[in-house]
């Protein structure tokens, strides 16, 4: 049972940015644009808070103000980012895998020049704890309380409570009806007056956002608070892609692709204390490739079947009624 | 004042594209209550001129006025504003989404910053009932038929309270009772006072339904008549510019041994969980145009993709003379004999950006003669090329090494049908050949296929067009939600019996004989 | 005869469109380069502004004093310029190069180790082993695009990791290869090494020569072949060669199999290249990260607008703007600069035809209000346009 209460507690704060990452891919997909550059997305997130969190770990405030603060932060340096790919894709009609890889590029190389010019190392080291042992009431609820509200970060409740409002907003209201439609045939959008550019713009920048976020809580989560140009984000922005797609273009789906692709990548780091898998004696190596050899078996399973939004890749043009 | 009576005037239009007017000095003028045609032939400009009224385009010169007062419309919102709306010839539906996301899209009623479904569904139920038009509010669009969707995009306009509704090309994807039948729905609406734009190039729908008509010609205003005052053949003549025969001139056919022999066929579809195309049977002989007439979707594309192994058939056999080819492969049919011009010449006959020359011997490249050893004889093509070009008379700016994709759509489908019937074949598979082609273009492909099966050759044509099939084909095959429903003579058949066949509400049992014999 | 003449004057029209359709892409290819240069000065002024001119030549200039250095270092990103710029021919997006570059060198050090055999033939063997190291991680991605539909840039993608975390582990645990100590590979015997071409203050190698014989017979295959016919007719239009019986599932697999021979082989010219300490070779750091430079060949590919003898100049370019940068570090900036304006290079790459197009409509003021269209096409296309872009979907 344990072991149980441990793998949940260690995969959440994984699946988080893998879920909110792959929710901005779909929204940037759902309004018709490919975002091959949530790498550098997150990447410019995690490294926008982490640069915020360590210019005020000093100032005494608690660590969750300090992960508002800096969540923030990263959501707007990842929105403004993601601007490079609203311009080049939806004004420009630029092949937007290029530009999603010119993007990926980007953002280590900047890191590793801002973090060796000002901190003379690979990248920022911040000393916040973010870590919660236990949060008040919630965690006396049996097996709930234990599975979810021990040993935690804030980052899980957030990643949740913003997966509700992705749902809301993509299904329930004008704004999501209208979006989903210029993913899935602009013109038709756009002879009912919906300005298409302007939806994929809000669309792209939605994904920077969450892509934002999502990095920053890669590196809350997963890499105690610190971020390097090298390892980056070990690829979660790709792993996120891949999660979108398994999980259909819809929300809850993701949700589900996300803590299936975090239980495989915990798994993998938590060899040494499952004694069952510690036995065989296989390198761990072989267990941190799995997640992305799951990936490539995933999508060659549901290649089939998958339905992605009609439009996506396609620069609209009025011209071509 | 004459301006009372109009309430929209297109005054002097002119729109321009690089290197082309396509609207020159048009003016078009439509009277409150009425219907109003707009004839042309394709490329004539009609399309042109409504996106103008539409808002999608900006004409270069001119002024559109509404009720007399001077109005601009810089995109489709200022025309819905005005109460322009338009049932485009392809649907602008949102495959995915229901009836009833598809009409409010765009003007969606809100409550606390949330959709208001149910408000919205009041409204659409209302409007259905009003005038008639029968929709299912929840279905999901890609599940109905055409003929629903139309009504979709009817009430589309209907919802946004617009009074000018523009139907663009409205009967093209209809059976001839649909087209009845939306004919009557436009005239109940021009009753309730909406006044109607209604785009077509086909003259019986003029006739019948408008009260007044503009023809263009080549982006010119040949000028508006009165219909009850004109003929058909009045009308023809200013869209085309000359007298056209739209019979075609052939002899007797001479029909001789079975070259293609299909069995049986059945083929899934990409769309829908049924199957496209159900336990088809049917011959074609030496020296007879078959034809495959049907409504769009109804099983003709991937019947043709299955012959011409672009698909695969779950069951069934086909024979080529005398040899099975069910297993085949694309090249090897091509080999045995299949030519074949595709329906969407541009996105399977043609290669866009490659140059005449190369698309010219895009069968045949890897034939001895314009390769060895896997390097291309260039020299080679280019002769096999110019030859092509002056055989079939095809037009382009720099001859063979003009890029395909600058060249007019007539003489790209002339390039196709040069490098299809120059190709050893024995059976010729035609889809759509005219599409989108201008009456001079047409009457060159319906010359064409009739000298390849007076020369022997068995033709397969797949057709929309009602004309097409009755004129063309020497025997006609009805296709029906994936079967052959009926096998008729066209010099015995009507344009009423056909389009019972088209839509289901007849059909005989064909399989019996093929089964049989 | 007249024929012969009319053909002559043909051919000349020809070459003049060609030669209008490389000015064009040369243009825009300078055009992103500009803007790239641009960036890093500006970093540069940002960064130290005292330094930046002197910084900034450097990156400019930089290269010519180090011009063997610049082959050198430009030989490996050919390859994998090559390898992106072939699968772009066929529409293929390879962002795996990174992965099959990584497998080749794996594979060539392993023959160098590994394998005994005769020191004449042992180098070329290694190179070979390279080779087949790329084509195999090309392989993976050809064969689940071909059969099963899956997008080649998420499996190449995933292979890249899968590739870096296989050959870190598999060089750890080798104890033949792997110094633990300095956490690199051992320096390959001199004889599997890649012979010099003794070209002073530089260890420019036969690998660069190879490189570019590759680049033209690239070239002829695109140019003269029926397989560069059927590659090309796939990459612009993939129904019509389906239509015109082509194999396009095989030319999938092939292209890939192709492209990943090149990184591959890239991949071996690198590490089997020898190093400025005599004696030395390139070695491999198994310390998990991705090797950039297939990435870096993605930037080749667009710059050489994937012409495999436009690459050959675009490797040369990047390669010689990274000495620049690595110089620069004199003054006190990080060579890390360099891999910034690659990648704005490659953003502005992605749309400068259609930059430099708007640029030239802007300054002949043609049509100004005209943005629907940018090249001349009767009215009756354009509707036809419209009807076939409405049946694709």
């Amino acid at each position: 049972m344990n072991t149980i209460y441990y793998l949940v507690q260690n995969m959440l704060p994984v699946s988080i940015p893998l879920l909110l990452v792959a929710l901005g891919g779909m929204f940037t997909e759902r309004s018709g644009v490919i975002n091959i550059g949530l790498e550098g997305t997150m990447l410019a997130g995690a490294f926008a808070g982490a640069l915020f969190a360590y210019n005020i770990q000093g100032s005494g405030l608690p660590p969750y103000m300090v992960l508002l603060i800096c969540m923030i932060v990263a959501a707007v340096a990842g929105a403004v980012f993601a601007q490079l790919l609203s311009f080049a894709a939806v004004t420009m009609k630029a092949n937007q895998v290029i530009v999603g890889t010119a993007m990926n590029m980007m953002m280590p190389a900047m890191i590793l020049l801002i973090s060796k010019m000002f901190f003379n190392s690979d990248g920022i080291t911040t000393n916040v704890r973010y870590f919660i042992r236990e949060v008040p009431v919630l965690s006396n609820i049996p097996v709930i309380g234990d599975l979810f509200f021990k040993n935690t970060y804030l980052t899980v409740l957030i990643g949740f409570l913003i997966l509700i409002i992705s749902t809301l907003v993509l299904y329930k209201t004008k704004f999501g009806l209208r979006l989903r439609a210029c993913g899935e045939h602009p013109h038709a959008a756009d002879s009912v007056g919906i300005n298409v550019s302007k939806m994929r713009y809000i669309g792209v920048t939605i994904s920077g956002i969450l892509g934002g976020i999502g990095g920053y809580f890669y590196s809350v989560g997963i890499t105690d608070g610190n971020i390097n140009g090298h390892n980056g984000v070990a690829g979660f922005g790709f792993l996120a892609l891949a999660v979108m797609i398994f999980g259909q273009w819809q929300p809850i789906k993701i949700m589900f692709a996300a803590l299936f692709f975090a239980f495989l990548r915990t798994l993998a780091y938590s060899i040494p204390l499952i004694p069952f898998l510690d036995n065989l004696n296989i390198p761990t190596d072989y267990y941190k490739m799995m997640p992305y050899v799951a990936t490539i078996i995933v999508l060659a399973l549901t290649s089939k079947n998958s339905r992605a939004p009609k439009a996506e890749g396609i620069p609209f043009d009025k011209a071509q009624r | 004042m004459e301006n009372e009576n109009y309430i929209i005037e297109m005054l002097n239009i002119t729109k321009e594209f690089p290197g082309i007017v396509a609207n020159d000095n048009i003016t078009l003028r439509l009277r409150k209550g009425e219907i109003h045609a707009l004839l042309g032939e394709n490329g004539a400009g009609k399309s042109t001129l409504m996106s103008v009224l539409f808002g999608l385009y900006q004409p270069e010169k001119g002024e559109i006025r509404k009720n007399g007062k001077v109005v601009k419309i810089n995109n489709p919102n200022d025309a819905n504003d005005l109460g322009i709306g338009m049932v485009h010839q392809h649907f602008r539906l949102v495959e995915v989404f229901t009836v009833l996301e598809n009409i409010i899209l765009g003007v969606e009623p809100t409550k606390n910053g949330f959709l208001d479904m149910d408000e919205a569904r009041e409204k659409v139920v209302d409007l259905s009932e009003r005038y008639g038009l029968k929709v299912d509010p929840d279905a999901v669009i890609e599940d109905i038929s055409v003929g629903m969707q139309q009504r979709v995009e009817i009430l589309k306009m209907l919802y946004r309270d617009n009074e000018i509704l523009i139907f663009d090309e409205p009967t093209a994807v209809l059976t001839p009772q649909e087209i009845a039948e939306l004919l009557q729905i436009m005239r109940d609406l021009a009753k309730e006072g909406k006044s109607i734009l209604f785009i077509s190039h086909k003259l019986n729908e003029i006739m019948e339904v408008a009260d007044r008509c503009t023809v263009l010609r080549k982006g010119k205003c040949m000028g508006t008549v009165e219909i009850k005052d004109t003929t058909k053949e009045e009308l023809s003549r200013m869209m085309v510019g000359r007298e056209v025969s739209l019979k075609v001139d052939k002899k007797e056919s001479q029909p001789g041994e079975v070259v293609l022999s299909i069995r049986n066929m059945t083929v899934p579809s990409k769309i829908h969980r049924n199957n496209a195309v159900k336990d088809v049977s049917f011959d074609v002989r030496r020296g007879e145009i078959v034809c495959i007439a049907g409504i769009d979707g109804n099983g003709q594309t991937e019947l043709v993709q299955a012959l011409t192994g672009l698909e695969k058939m779950t069951s069934g056999s086909i024979n080529l003379c005398g040899k099975d080819i069910s297993k085949a492969s694309i090249r090897e049919r091509s080999v045995v004999g299949i030519s074949h011009i595709p329906e969407d010449r541009q996105k399977y006959g043609l290669v866009l950006d490659y140059t005449l020359e190369e698309n010219l011997v895009l069968q045949r490249y890897w034939q001895p003669q314009f390769q060895n050893k896997g390097f291309i004889k260039f020299d080679e093509v280019r002769k096999y090329a110019l030859r092509l070009i002056d055989k079939f008379d095809i037009r382009s700016g720099q001859g063979p090494i003009t890029v395909v994709r600058s060249m007019s759509g007539g003489n790209q489908q002339k390039a196709i049908i040069a490098r299809e019937m120059d190709k050893d074949h024995e059976l010729l598979v035609a889809v759509q050949p005219t599409r989108g082609l201008d009456v001079g273009a047409i009457e060159y492909i319906h010359r064409m296929l009739v000298e390849g099966r007076d020369s022997g050759k068995a033709v397969l044509l797949v057709s929309l067009e009602l004309d097409e099939v009755l004129n063309v084909s020497d025997r006609i095959l009805v296709m029906y939600e994936g079967e052959i429903v009926g096998e008729l003579d066209p010099k015995e058949t009507t344009d009423e019996e056909l389009g019972l066949y088209m839509s289901g509400a007849k059909r005989d049992n064909v399989k019996e004989i093929y089964n049989a014999g | 005869m007249q024929d012969k003449n009319d053909m002559n004057s043909k051919t000349k029209e020809k070459k003049k469109i060609n030669e209008i359709k490389g000015f064009s892409s040369f243009t825009s290819a300078l055009m992103a380069i500009v803007i790239g240069l641009l960036f890093g000065f500006i970093v540069m002024l940002l960064a130290n502004p005292n330094n930046a001119v002197a910084g900034f030549r450097y990156v400019l200039l930089g290269g010519l004093s180090r011009f063997g250095n610049v082959l050198y270092f430009a030989t490996p990103i050919l390859m994998t310029g090559l390898s992106v710029a072939f699968a772009f021919k066929m529409g293929l997006f390879n962002i795996g190069a990174s992965g099959q570059y990584t497998m080749g060198m794996f594979f060539a050090l392993y023959v160098a180790f590994m394998f005994n055999l005769p020191p004449s033939i042992h180098w070329i063997v290694a190179i070979l082993a390279g080779m087949v190291g790329g084509m195999l991680w090309g392989f993976i991605p050809g064969i689940f695009k071909s059969l099963l539909n899956v997008n080649e840039v998420i499996t190449s993608i995933m292979t890249n990791y899968i590739g870096m975390y296989l050959v870190d582990m598999l060089i750890r645990s080798n104890e033949v290869m792997y110094i633990p100590s300095m956490t690199r590979t051992n320096y390959i015997p001199q004889h599997v090494q890649i012979r010099s071409l003794g070209i002073a203050g530089s260890n420019v190698n036969f690998g660069v020569i190879f490189a570019i014989l590759i680049a033209i017979v690239l070239y002829i295959i695109l140019q003269k072949t029926t397989f560069g016919y059927e590659l090309k007719a796939t990459g612009y239009n993939k129904h019509a060669a389906e239509y015109a019986g082509m194999n396009g599932k095989r030319n999938i697999i092939l292209t890939m199999v192709i492209a990943g021979a090149l990184s591959g082989l890239g991949g071996a010219f690198a590490i089997l290249a020898p190093s400025e300490i005599a004696g030395s070779s390139m070695t491999y750091e198994p310390i998990n990260v991705i090797a950039v430079n297939g990435f870096n060949g993605i930037a080749v590919a667009l710059l050489g607008n994937s012409h495999p003898i436009g690459t050959i100049f675009s490797a040369l370019f990047i390669s010689y703007i990274q000495r620049g940068g690595t110089l620069a570090s004199l003054v006190g900036y990080k060579p890390e600069i360099i891999d910034l304006v690659i990648s704005v290079i490659i953003y502005f790459s992605a749309f400068a035809a259609i930059m430099s197009s708007a640029l030239g409509g802007f300054f002949t003021r043609r049509n100004k209000k005209e943005k629907d269209k940018s090249d001349t096409q009767p009215v009756e296309d354009i509707e036809h346009d419209i009807i076939n872009k409405e049946a694709e979907k």
